[in-house]
């Protein structure tokens, strides 16, 4: 099996897992800052190995052995993820070594999860993203990032209990950890321990991922975490519970309950975005209402897959550019609030802000436009319906950062900006290139006319004011238990 | 909000229960012995950690090394400017830790080496070494010890072993070499780490350990 | 029936975790509780493994059916994973302890506006 394994293609991705995780280490031993541009370098290179994808493969062979596989949403995070974080490494190139190589070996794990297919490699790779990220969101030890660090950590360990759970249940009816033979086993959710399994492993990753309410620790810990570290949980680490949920849907049958807590996270996170005044925290609520889009997507499966994919991939690089250009605007002006922001950005967040915000309203021909056009004719009616509310919400809620757009004084960071926006840019044409469907004037019509739709509520809506409850980690957590007790209960009736 | 805690938290369980009561008793399942001796080893869950699922233990070994990267950057900012209380001391307890500490390392030792054919591995010898050095610390004081054990060679040590056992690893995932030796090595750079990243952990706790 | 025992055993303990993390307000009460309903999580893996009559799984200990080796090997890196979690945040109490002078939850979360760092002085 080890024979045959070197000239398989899954070779070249462990291989640049593993030159990432040692570029990384050598990161934290002083070996000096160049260590992340090697590894952005060899991250890429790995991929051009195995651009195509390679179907499954086992390492370490049977029966325990871990499944990956290469597949559409594995290349395009691995194209990705060198982009955004060579984004993340330019605005923080004056920190300790340390910095970046903490940093690098988050990159390097998020390779990893992507490929995954087996439900313990995918609880293991998800601690660690999440204790690395706790780590780095608290990096400045100021109090309020490290109890916002402190939130996600308790958060993500109460998530991964229940996970770890879910697995042992799951592992006990069926006797195996691959995701793939778990699809192959499991044709429904009828045996009990089957159905409480997968509902707690789907909880468990939701609040990982950060979805509405069981996992709202996101958008206090994206306002406090310093600008690259934000720019890398928005434009990849933070998808990884996305990801995972993908996985399950695709391989037990919970998809209705992922595209069910889709419409919940979607919603839930536009409202309240929709109120909120200080520019990082909007943005956070945003990825919330985001997550709708993706996990509608994966939820539902077959050739919405292939949509929530393609979207998720837009989504990682306007967010990340969202979120770079507004953190690197605030640290030039000292402000957090919207209004008090209004034309004094320096150019570079003005440009990025404007990009992000058309891409991510959906005005054609962005990527946005292309993603959300593309993934709306995937799925059926009534999702379908959700998510052109969700879009005129979008342009809703964003209509209330357009003063910010005319920037004022200054350069500003640029680079990541350039780094970002380029990817924004080639990823609409691409999409355009690829996707001809998109490029009919009925399309545009419509696109345009619900970015229009978005400004006349966004008018409506900022005459009223309505207090949203402030949500607290009791809360959170005790969602969490009745989350997973209602989804099990729900499986057990259905199956 | 206790009473919605207790609803929520005993339909979770019964849920559970639920779930459990149907996966017992277990079927058998097919020896791993083949797959253990294939692999040069006779401990089937040391072949299962350090070979057949070595993809996870590396990121596992990396957990544990992250973690002591973040107690270090997390309590850098905490230091005392007056001295610290030192801890009580007796002759008695020095001179039994002094005593101790040697079998503890021989046994620590026997444990990582061991660990492919019998219970024991990398994790529990690189315990047992720790907790050994955390004794002694106890024994000595904390800052006399930590004078002795410079840290900086520590930290070379520690995160030289993790770059061994990728390197270890990757060796093993894409050239497919195995055997016996590689155990053993596994397992002693395993306890290394763990024994380094047990004494960091503990000694920076026990440095800002406040008023006590 | 240890099997099933042992799994009563750990759904008990992650109940009595969870119940400690959701109710008290004290950050260290809430580590304990996660901490008691990982170990739970553990035990629940472990009862996994058993088969009745079986021997360790280690070659060569005689013939009859051996336990459930994958198990095993989960729970080590479980445990290693609830270490560093726990250590983790256990750093970030210390740190909130000294800077904002309380490990109470609701007056963390509460607390609104600027918080001015108070480390220094006879730190």
């Amino acid at each position: 099996m080890a024979g045959t394994l070197r000239r398989e293609p899954v070779t070249a991705a462990v291989a640049g897992v593993l030159l990432y995780l040692a570029l990384g280490v050598a990161g934290l031993l002083g070996a000096g800052r160049g260590t992340g541009l090697l590894a952005i370098l060899g991250g890429w290179a790995s991929l051009l190995l195995w651009a195509p994808g390679f179907p499954l493969g086992t390492l370490g062979g049977p029966p325990w052995g871990v499944a990956l596989a290469g597949d559409t949403l594995a290349v395009g995070f691995w194209a990705l993820a060198p982009l955004v974080h060579a984004a993340a490494w330019w605005h923080e190139r004056h920190r300790s070594t340390t910095f970046h190589g903490l940093v690098t070996l988050l990159v390097g794990t998020c390779l990893a999860t992507v490929l995954s297919r087996d439900l313990f490699n995918l609880f293991i790779l998800l601690d660690l993203g999440s204790l690395l990220g706790a780590i780095l969101i608290a990096y400045d030890l100021r109090s309020r990032p490290v109890w916002a660090g402190l939130r996600y950590l308790l958060l993500s360990a109460l998530g991964m209990l229940v996970y770890l759970l879910g697995l042992g249940l799951v592992y006990g009816e069926l006797g195996t950890l691959s995701l793939v033979q778990i699809a192959e086993l499991a044709p429904g959710l009828a045996p009990p321990a089957l159905g409480v399994g997968a509902s707690l492993l789907v909880v468990g990753t939701a609040v990982k991922a950060g979805v509405f309410l069981i996992g709202f620790w996101l958008p206090e810990a994206y306002r406090l975490a310093p600008v690259g570290v934000v720019t890398l949980l928005a434009g990849l680490a933070g998808k990884m519970g996305i990801v995972a949920l993908a996985r399950l849907s695709e391989a037990l049958p919970v998809g209705p309950a992922v595209a069910a807590l889709g419409v919940i996270t979607g919603f839930g996170g536009l409202v309240y975005a929709l109120w909120e005044r200080d520019l990082m925290r909007f943005l956070a609520y945003h990825i919330l209402s985001q997550y709708g889009y993706m996990l509608v997507g994966f939820g539902l499966g077959g050739p919405a897959f292939a949509g929530a994919v393609y979207y998720t991939i837009a989504h990682c690089l306007f967010k990340g550019l969202l979120f770079y250009a507004g953190g690197s605007g605030i640290e030039a002006v000292g402000v957090r609030e919207i209004p008090h922001l209004a034309g004094r950005l320096p150019r570079a967040a003005g440009w990025g802000l404007a990009l992000g915000t058309w891409s991510i309203a959906g005005l054609p021909p962005l990527a946005g436009f292309v993603a959300k056009e593309f993934l709306g004719g995937l799925v059926p009616s009534p999702y379908a319906w959700a998510l052109t509310l969700l879009g005129v919400g979008t342009a809703a809620s964003f209509s209330k950062i357009l003063p910010l757009l005319h920037p004022a004084r200054g350069h500003g960071a640029w680079g990541g900006v350039l780094f970002l926006g380029m990817g924004v840019v080639g990823f609409s044409a691409w999409g355009l290139a690829s996707l001809p469907g998109v490029l009919s004037p009925a399309t545009w019509g419509k696109a345009l006319a619900a970015v229009v739709a978005g400004y006349g509520l966004f008018l409506l809506v900022r005459r009223v004011r309505v207090p949203l409850p402030k949500v607290e980690l009791d809360h959170i957590s005790l969602a969490v238990l009745v989350a997973a007790g209602l989804l099990a209960v729900a499986h057990l009736l259905v199956g | 909000m206790r009473a919605l805690a207790a609803v929520a938290l005993a339909l979770l369980l019964g849920l559970l229960g639920l779930g459990v009561s149907g996966i017992f008793p277990r079927p058998g399942v097919p020896g791993g012995e083949e797959v253990a001796e294939a692999w040069g080893a006779k401990n089937v869950v040391a072949t299962i950690v350090l070979g057949v699922r070595l993809w996870d233990t590396l990121f596992e070994i990396l957990v544990y090394a992250m973690t002591i990267a973040g107690v270090k950057l997390g309590l850098r900012r905490l230091r005392w400017e007056e001295p610290l209380p030192p801890v009580a001391e007796t002759p008695l307890l020095r001179r039994s830790a002094d005593l101790l500490l040697g079998p503890a390392a021989v046994f620590a030792l026997y444990v990582a080496s061991s660990g492919h054919l019998g219970p024991g591995g990398g994790f529990p010898a690189g315990a047992i070494l720790g907790t050994a050095l955390l004794l002694l610390a106890l024994a000595k004081g904390v800052e006399r010890l930590s004078a002795e054990l410079r840290e900086p060679t520590l930290e070379w040590a520690e995160y030289g072993s993790i770059v061994v056992i990728l390197a270890l690893a990757g060796a093993l995932l894409l050239l497919g070499r195995r055997g016996t030796a590689y155990f053993i090595a596994a397992n002693l750079l395993i306890a290394v780490e763990v024994a380094i990243g047990a004494w960091v952990v503990l000694h920076r706790f026990a440095l800002s350990r406040g008023e006590v | 029936m240890e099997g099933l025992a042992g799994a009563a055993l750990a759904i008990a303990l992650v109940g009595l975790g969870l119940w400690t993390l959701i109710v008290r307000r004290n950050l260290i009460w809430k580590l304990l509780g996660l901490n008691v309903g990982a170990s739970g999580a553990v035990l629940f893996l472990v009862s996994l493994a058993h088969r009745p009559g079986a021997r360790p799984p280690i070659a060569g200990l005689g013939p009859g059916p051996s336990a459930d080796p994958l198990p095993h090997a989960l729970v080590l890196t479980a445990i290693v994973i609830d270490f560093a979690t726990l250590a983790l945040a256990l750093v970030y109490v210390i740190f909130l302890t000294e800077s904002r002078r309380t490990q109470d939850v609701r007056r963390l979360e509460r607390e609104e506006g600027e918080w001015p760092e108070r480390l220094g002085g006879s730190r």
